[in-house]
């Protein structure tokens, strides 16, 4: 409601935490502040070079030749290896905290979030960001337990001139002196006199690179530090280098082409992947694994599928809206036609949307037939009042537009119906043909079967055959011995027709045991 | 650099996970970003419709809210939703997108799923007293408005 205080330019803010963090004295929070200067960035050109313009640093000799104008890192900045515990960001910048402060309310914020924040309220309105608890800043900060700040030093960071060249990876706590005292690639003022362009701390013993040169490769002109060996900066496109999975070496600007389709180290994943095969692998160790992967041979046809499936839906979309448009128009229609009976169930939905009745249907027609295409049956008669007279003209063409629009969407839903079937006729004839197979299969095991059984049907009673046979023979012999003549014999014959009459009984059985078993 | 960096990371989270009926629909920038969102029970008055939304971020995100309207879309069709506290031209009526009621904890998420959660909980088919004059006659941005936030029941 009131006018707000204008918020500082972000210059500003360095030098209102200079001041805040003179305040209150707590040991945590007194970071040694910076000579403020030494952050100026674009300080006023005392060159006239227009390069010197855009050098980073203000242009002070006496710096220079102490080559102390390097950029700390900026905290916020920084570029995490593995995400952080979501306790430790801070709400306002969504980074894990920079010199996090306390509130009274135990809300912690990045002492630098939290300044920015209350900059832009008044003086006597600051209030915690997250619960509006009011906060006096000059009293009511206090530092952050021990153990989230030693969780803070501990998280895994890049170095912030990794982008041009530097792969150190540590703790947060060591990254300001890795940038101000180590770093090879941080940026520091020409060692030239009159170039105040920065240059990367490796190649300060090297002079001035900052004469502009021509490319020997593509004589694009650019400057001579680009060129530097190392220097992730040198862009030409025609420049040879190495892939970084299989070493090869090739052109720059082939190197894309040659990770994405060819490089045969590269580890990328199955084509059977949309399908659910989890193999990733070197390209090479892939191919392979494809020969035999199910999931990869079924995965161009799933692809077609879901291509097919979402081009229907895509279709479907406008073809509802087209058919919600209709419904209004005929719910429209109806109670103009109607206005005194008001009952959309009485439309004859059917009727209107014969094609024949819409040719015949006059344009423009004024003759006052309002249902004429209607079975006077099922309608209550309409009365030519003058009222249905003059609601005629722009009735008739909205009907006949919509019934244009209508006939057209009938059409392609019965597109989309024909294709739906012509697709279920396709599956359910792929279902046919493999029910087929299995019966064939299903019969030939049954004729096998059969065949078996008859096999041993056969074998039974031939078995069965040559017992009775020998059976019969040995009471032929015995009915024999009663006519016959030796007295010896029939004592052999009745041993042997005993000891038939003893093998009799378990055969028997076991041929019964057969048969209920084939029975089965 | 402040809102740049802030905004990186939120994009980085939309494109991963978003509560649902949210959807990311343009993000090209850091400037201006569009959201889709969905009423997710069956309030008859927003059943089964998709409202764009678009925000404007200034340099000073989040430290100063962004600019949050709805905006009319033909196809797909995106309507102004109607609430007694959205204008028939899109600007809203929302304490927490006016310069007092904003707050930096809040995101590009949390300001969806309020809205989300405003459009839910009414069952007033109207729009707000005087539609048709301030559609007319406003010229000021959203957040130069001075809304009274009389109730707080919606
Ligand atoms: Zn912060
Ligand atoms: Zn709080
Ligand atoms: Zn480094
Ligand atoms: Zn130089
Ligand atoms: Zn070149
Ligand atoms: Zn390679
Ligand atoms: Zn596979």
């Amino acid at each position: 409601m009131s006018t707000p205080s204008p918020i500082p330019p972000p210059n500003d803010r360095r030098s209102s935490r200079a001041s805040s963090n003179a305040g209150p004295p707590s040991s945590n929070l007194n970071v040694p502040s910076e000579p403020s200067d030494l952050l100026v960035v674009g300080g006023p050109p005392s060159s006239p070079s227009p390069l010197a313009l855009r050098a980073s640093n203000s242009p002070s000799s006496k710096r220079r030749k102490s080559r102390a104008a390097k950029v700390p890192p900026d905290v916020h900045m920084l570029e995490y290896v593995s995400a952080c515990d979501s306790n430790l960001v801070c709400l306002i910048c969504h980074s894990p905290f920079d010199r996090p402060v306390k509130l009274p309310c135990e809300h912690y914020f990045c002492r630098e979030c939290v300044d920015h924040a209350w900059d832009a309220q008044q003086e006597d309105l600051r209030s915690c960001p997250t619960c509006r608890t009011k906060v006096d800043p000059q009293k009511d900060l206090s530092p952050v337990p021990r153990i989230i700040e030693t969780m803070l030093d501990e998280l895994v960071v890049k170095c912030p001139n990794t982008k041009t060249g530097c792969d150190w990876v540590d703790q947060r706590v060591n990254v300001h002196d890795h940038v101000m005292l180590y770093c090879e690639y941080t940026l520091v003022e020409c060692p030239s006199t009159d170039c105040r362009l920065p240059i990367s701390q490796k190649d300060f013993h090297k002079g001035c690179l900052h004469s502009t040169v021509s490319c020997e490769h593509c004589h694009a002109s650019l400057m001579k530090k680009d060129l530097e060996v190392g220097s992730v900066m040198s862009i030409c496109p025609n420049r040879s280098t190495n892939c970084p999975h299989c070493f090869i070496e090739l052109l720059r600007l082939d190197l894309k082409p040659h990770v994405k389709d060819v490089c045969p180290m590269v580890s990328i994943p199955c084509s059977g992947a949309i399908v659910g095969c989890k193999v990733t692998a070197e390209r090479i160790e892939v191919e392979e694994h494809e020969k035999t992967c199910p999931m990869a041979t079924m995965a161009p046809f799933f692809r077609e599928q879901q291509a097919r499936v979402e081009r229907s839906e895509a279709r479907l979309d406008p073809l509802s809206r087209k058919i919600g448009i209709l419904e209004d128009g005929l719910t429209n229609i109806t109670s103009m036609l109607y206005p005194a009976n008001g009952n959309d169930s009485s439309f004859p939905v059917t009727n209107p949307l014969d094609p024949n009745s819409s040719e015949a249907f006059p344009p423009a027609s004024l003759m006052p037939t309002p249902d004429f295409r209607l079975p006077p049956a099922s309608f209550p008669p309409v009365p030519q009042s003058s009222d249905t007279t003059q609601a005629q003209p722009p009735f008739d063409s909205q009907v006949h537009h919509l019934l244009t629009l209508h006939e057209s969407l009938r059409d392609e839903v019965s597109r989309v119906s024909n294709a739906l079937t012509e697709l279920e006729g396709r599956t359910s004839m792929t279902i046919m043909n493999e029910n087929q197979r299995v019966k064939e299969d299903m019969l030939h095991t049954n004729a096998a079967i059969n065949g078996m059984r008859m096999q041993l049907h056969w074998l039974m009673s031939a078995t069965l055959q040559q017992r009775s046979a020998s059976a019969a023979g040995s009471s032929t012999a015995r009915a024999g011995s009663s006519t016959g003549p030796s007295a010896s014999g029939s004592g052999t014959q009745g041993a042997s027709s005993r000891a038939s009459a003893t093998f009799r009984a378990p055969i028997r059985r076991l041929s019964d045991s057969t048969r209920q078993d084939v029975k089965l | 650099m402040f809102a740049t960096k802030r905004l990186q990371k939120e994009l980085i989270k939309l494109n991963e996970k978003l509560p649902p009926g949210i959807t990311l629909v343009k993000a090209d920038d850091l400037k201006e970003w569009l959201m889709d969102i969905q009423v997710m029970d069956d309030n008859p008055i927003y059943k089964d419709e998709t409202y764009r939304l678009k925000f404007t971020f200034s340099g000073n995100y989040p430290i100063e809210a962004p600019e949050v309207v709805f905006t009319p879309v033909q196809t797909p069709s995106r309507p102004i939703p109607l609430h007694p506290h959205i204008y028939s031209n899109g600007i809203i009526c929302l304490d927490m997108l006016a310069r007092e009621g904003w707050s930096p904890v809040h995101n590009v998420e949390s300001v969806c799923v309020s809205l989300q959660s405003m459009l839910t909980s009414n069952t007033k088919r109207e729009r707000p007293e005087g539609d048709d004059k301030f559609v007319k006659y406003n010229t000021r941005r959203p957040k130069d408005i001075n809304f009274v936030f009389h109730d707080n029941g919606v």
